[in-house]
Parts: structure tokens; C-alpha cells; sequence
């Protein structure tokens, strides 16, 4: 399932504590290739996921950045990703609790270099039956959103510019084309200015 | 008396002085507790650790007790609170680069106060029409007042903030430098981050959040409904302990004290120097005034603000529908009366001799001066309550207070919502 084997994994890990990076990266070794984020933080994070789109998260339960990522994977859904969480040892119930809050596994510190694979194959598993899951009940609802947010900017540049309603699609097909923008994008835009500009 | 341990996890920020101050100043021991304070870096740790008893109560975020009863909430416990800490406390700053491009935009708009986003809403219009990035707004966490003050102000001027800014969230000690870097141009957040901001030139407080809604509920003493329902007598004891600490925060004669108190490295660990503005209404800055030094700027007691309003619950549940947070049917009204508890705020009250309110609901917005509120054990002094938008929001139309917000962003069925409408 997934990626071919040859391709190694990209993980990125959001983590203050070198020994534990020492134990992740040695117990990857040859699988995938861990880029540490201990020094960025907040929005900088958001932009190294979206740069590096890594196959998943590992970050420190303590982290200041918790909810950053959680918001990114649970609220806003923009390239959710599996995260693994480092906790402290006889915290099973705070694993647990995070893994009900959308974190697909956990690390437990002291782990051995042996387990670390492992415990990433099943979070990328886990999190992928969740999110094929999560994706079908919100393609119908994204769809249905697009389609009227479609027809309204539709509506808008038809009034605006005098176009018929095929050209108004052209229109915005060309400029979707043009920006490298899906037609919803170039249609979000094109309200956000006009509601911007009205009264 | 026996001696009951309890772990409180907080936050640092300035607004978990009554959980400091109880400790400091032998308020909990006084009540036979021995409360040890744990400090959190994030919310959803606070929430996490809450949820499983590794903390067995919290400074929370007033709307995380209401979200934890909504259908696929992350935890499978529900919160309760029965303590309010404080009205008001946070701003809403702008980098100083944005704050000039307000101004050349429309120098007007920044003049008046309070001051609305018709500026922002100018400059974000360029923007779109240059074809460049739109803003990145800052909040703290989703289920935040922080969060509901930026979408209702941005709301307000006709921005869409699901779709006209990006909108994201990042801890509060680390917006300051995120708005130095570019990575952020607004935020909404508690003190003494709006101080940092300024003390350092870089951004510019413009708004109050309680401009937008004025003295607007923010932190709460959260626990778990189950700890709460087998510890009536620690949760009614934890609940006296810091509605002391509160009413000794409320003396301004004591917040030179409590700012010395919270700045220790085991608690905030920031010079007090920055957390006195809010606190004391003293100046940070040489040159001129922020907004943040004004007497009721954080109020810790008065204006019956420990009081857990249910319509305060609801209002919150209000705002989670109207921006796509609640996506399932689920009955609000139940929800906000079972999250307050009231009944237990009144017996801490009386205990210490204070007046409490003995309605459980108000309307909000419809006073622009303070009155006299005399459904309560003794006539309590209430605050003005008005919205930047002049809205007015009672309890008991909630259904139709939702639907006539003009930006929005509903996705469920609202008659849903409102079974006893």
C-alpha cells in the first residue's frame, strides 16, 4: 500500500530533545529521512509541512506548537498528516487521550531504536483508513459548496463585466489556468474582491 | 482539616494570576488544600491532561468547557466550570508594517474608536486585486474568545474570515516574532503579548478584544463534570480558594505585588516591567499610550465577573455554529446549562460574603453604561455590555441571533440547534 518501498519516508520531527532525535533518526535509518524542526516554530512549522509535505509528524507532547499542528490537522484539514507523539514514560492515559484528539500513535520515551519503525508503519496506516474515511463524508459537501460558490462568482462577473454565462466560465477557467488555481479558488477570489469593494 | 492534593494546570499568561496568587499568598492552604501548579506550554495539553486526571482542574479558555460537550469532541470527558477568572485582557495587534498601510488606506478608520477593520478590509482588498497573498491572522487556539473576537470584528466589516484572510494559530510567546518576520500581520492575544509587541516597535495594539464586545468573559476554572459531581467539597473549596485570590486581584493597590509575583521564572519568567501595563494601567512605553493601560483592561472581580453566566456558554455555542465548529445536531441550551454551574459559584459566594447574581442568564449588548443588576443576593454592579457592531444577543433567541450574521460560515442545520426554541 502506499509508496513504493524504494522510497524512503519523510518525517519530520518537531522535538527539543536531542537524545530522543538521536533514537528516532538511528531507528529509521534506511526508511526515511528525518528533518528536525526543533528551531522553527508556529507559522514557520506550517510552511516546513507544506514544503516538505513529510509522510508524518513526530512531535514532543510538551511542544509549544501542539496546537498549531492539531489545528492545521483537525480544523483547518489543509494536508492533514499522521502525527506521532513523544510522551513522557507512565503517561498511557495522556496517550491515549491524544490519540482520541487525532493523533494516530504515540512513542513512549525510552523506547527502543527497534520499535520506532513500527510504531510509524501503523501510524501511516491508522491515519490513512481515518482519513479515507473522513475524505468521502466531505468530498459531497465540498463538492456541493464549490458548485454554488461556482455559480455565484459566475453570476458576479456576468453582472460586473457584461459577459454571458459561458464566457464567465471561460473566464474564470482561463484565469485558474493562468494562476495555477482550481476554478473554486479563482471563484472564492472573485467574491472576497467584490464583497470587499460593495458598500 | 484534612489536606487534599490537587494538581491546577495553567498557562502563563497574565490572566492565571488568581492560580498564582492563591498559591503565593497561602489562599489554598487556608482552604485546606494542597494545590500544586503545573505549567502547560499548549492548550491541547491542558485539555489532554485534564481529560485523563492527569491535572485536575485548569486554567481554561472560557469556550473549551462548552466545546468539550459537542458531538466529536476530541475527549470523551465534558468540562465544567463554576468559577470565571476574568472580563476582557487581550487585543488585537497589527504589525507595525500593516499599521501604516491602515492608515495610508484610510486614516479615518484608524482614528475612530474603537477602531473597526474597514481599514484592514481596504488594504486586504488591494491585495486580492494585486493579485498578492491576503493576510495571515493569528489566533490562539480554535475554541478561543481570542478567536470569536477576531472573526466577529472582521465579521463586522463585511470580511469573510474563512475566505478573505488565512487564518492560523500559534502559541502566544511566539506571535511577537512571528509578526516581526512577516509570518503573521495580526493577532489576537492575552497580555503581556500585545506589550511585547509594542515595548519592542514591532507591532501595534489597535483594538481591544472588550471594544469588540464589551466585558467579554474570558478564562474559566475548568474540571472534569465527573471530578466535580464526586468532589463537591475540594471543587466547592478550589472554587472559594480562588474567587479569594480574585477579590484580593481586584484591589488595584495589589497588582504591583501580583506582577512581582507572576514574573518568578516558575511562573511567567517575563520582567514585570511588561506584565504592569495590564495589570496596573501603568506605562510600557516612553513615547505614548497603549491601549492596554486603562483601568479595566483585565477585571478580575467586580461587575459580578466570576459569575459562570450560562449565556455566556451560549453565546460562545453561538459563535462555534456561525463559523462551522458545530457540524452536528446537538441542543446548545443544554449544552451552556450543563457546562455553568452557577449553584456552586453562589455557595463559594456566600462564603465569603460576597453578592451573587440569582439569574443564571443575561442578555448582552444592550447596555452601553453600567446598571444595577437586582435579581442577586445583595444589588451587584454590572458593566456595560455593548457589541462593536451595536448587535444585541439574549438567550432565548439564539436561533435567530445566529441567522442574522451576514458573514458566516453555518454547516449545519440551525433549527437543529434549538429544540426548546
Amino acid at each position: 500500500m502506499g509508496k513504493p518501498v524504494d522510497t524512503p519516508l519523510i518525517v519530520l520531527l518537531i522535538d527539543s530533545k536531542p537524545e530522543r532525535a538521536r533514537i528516532v533518526e538511528a531507528g529509521l535509518k534506511g526508511a526515511a529521512v528525518v528533518k528536525p524542526a526543533s528551531a522553527l516554530h508556529g507559522v514557520d512549522l506550517l510552511s516546513v509541512v507544506e514544503q516538505l509535505q513529510p509522510d508524518a509528524i513526530i512531535i514532543d507532547c510538551d511542544s509549544p506548537d501542539r496546537d498549531t499542528i492539531e489545528n492545521l490537522q483537525l480544523v483547518a484539514r489543509k494536508n492533514p498528516k499522521p502525527i506521532v507523539m513523544f510522551v513522557e514514560n507512565g503517561d498511557g492515559a495522556l496517550a491515549k487521550e491524544a490519540v482520541r484528539a487525532g493523533v494516530s500513535a504515540y512513542i513512549v520515551d525510552g523506547l527502543s531504536e527497534k520499535r520506532v519503525l513500527p510504531v510509524l508503519e501503523i501510524a501511516i496506516e491508522r491515519f490513512k483508513m481515518f482519513d479515507a474515511l473522513w475524505r468521502d463524508l466531505e468530498q459531497s459537501k465540498r463538492d456541493l459548496e464549490a458548485r454554488k460558490v461556482i455559480e455565484k462568482a459566475k453570476g458576479v462577473l456576468m453582472h460586473k463585466r457584461q459577459l454571458s454565462e459561458n464566457e464567465a466560465y471561460a473566464a474564470m477557467r482561463s484565469m485558474a489556468m493562468k494562476q495555477g488555481k482550481t476554478i473554486k479558488e479563482v471563484a472564492d477570489n472573485i467574491l472576497s474582491v467584490a464583497s470587499l469593494f460593495e458598500g | 482539616m484534612s489536606i487534599h492534593e490537587i494538581i491546577v494546570g495553567y498557562v502563563p499568561l497574565t490572566d492565571a494570576a488568581p492560580l498564582i496568587v492563591a498559591k503565593e499568598k497561602g489562599i489554598f492552604k487556608k482552604y485546606g488544600l494542597a494545590v500544586e501548579l503545573s505549567r502547560e506550554n499548549s492548550w491541547s495539553q491542558i485539555r489532554d491532561k485534564l481529560a485523563v486526571g492527569a491535572i485536575d482542574a485548569a486554567h481554561l479558555l472560557a469556550p473549551m468547557t462548552p466545546s468539550s460537550w459537542l458531538p466529536g469532541a476530541y475527549s470523551n470527558e465534558r468540562f465544567v466550570t463554576a468559577l470565571a477568572f476574568n472580563l476582557n485582557g487581550n487585543a488585537i495587534t497589527v504589525s507595525e508594517r500593516l499599521y501604516q498601510e491602515m492608515v495610508d488606506a484610510d486614516p479615518d478608520a484608524m482614528f475612530e474608536r474603537p477602531t473597526s477593520a474597514r481599514a484592514l478590509r481596504k488594504v486586504i482588498a488591494k491585495r486580492l486585486v494585486d493579485g498578492r497573498e491576503t493576510l495571515a491572522v493569528g489566533a490562539v487556539f480554535p475554541f478561543s474568545s481570542h478567536n470569536y473576537v477576531l472573526r466577529y470584528w472582521l465579521g463586522a466589516e463585511g470580511l469573510n474570515p474563512d475566505r478573505d484572510v488565512r487564518m492560523v494559530v500559534a502559541p502566544p510567546p511566539l506571535m511577537v516574532d512571528q509578526l516581526e518576520r512577516g509570518m503573521i500581520d495580526v493577532f489576537c492575544v492575552g497580555e503581556p503579548w500585545n506589550t511585547v509587541a509594542e515595548y519592542r516597535g514591532s507591532g501595534r495594539a489597535i483594538i481591544r478584544s472588550a471594544d469588540v464586545w464589551r466585558h467579554m468573559p474570558e478564562k474559566v476554572l475548568g474540571v472534569r463534570e465527573s471530578w466535580a459531581a464526586s468532589n463537591n467539597e475540594r471543587h466547592l473549596a478550589l472554587v472559594t480558594a480562588v474567587l479569594e485570590a480574585l477579590c484580593w486581584l481586584d484591589d488595584r493597590a495589589n497588582r504591583d505585588e501580583a506582577a512581582f509575583l507572576l514574573a518568578q521564572e516558575n511562573y511567567l519568567n517575563i520582567p514585570a516591567t511588561l506584565l504592569r501595563p495590564a495589570l496596573t494601567g501603568k506605562g510600557a512605553l516612553s513615547n505614548r499610550c497603549s491601549i492596554v493601560e486603562t483601568d479595566d483592561f483585565l477585571i478580575f472581580h467586580h461587575y459580578a465577573a466570576n459569575f459562570p453566566w450560562r449565556s455566556h456558554a451560549l453565546w460562545f455555542l453561538t459563535q462555534m455554529a456561525r463559523w462551522g465548529q458545530i457540524e452536528d445536531t446537538v441542543n446548545l441550551y443544554d449544552i451552556a446549562h450543563s457546562c455553568y454551574q452557577p449553584e456552586i459559584y453562589r455557595k463559594a459566594a456566600a462564603a465569603l460574603g460576597i453578592a451573587a447574581p440569582l439569574i443564571d442568564e443575561k442578555p448582552e449588548g444592550t447596555s452601553d453604561r453600567a446598571w444595577l443588576l437586582s435579581e442577586a443576593t445583595a444589588p451587584v454592579v454590572m458593566p456595560p455590555s455593548a457589541f462593536i457592531d451595536g448587535g444585541i444577543f439574549t438567550p432565548e433567541t439564539s436561533h435567530a441571533y445566529i441567522e442574522q450574521f451576514m458573514r458566516h460560515n453555518i454547516r449545519v442545520d440551525l433549527s437543529m440547534l434549538f429544540a426548546g426554541d
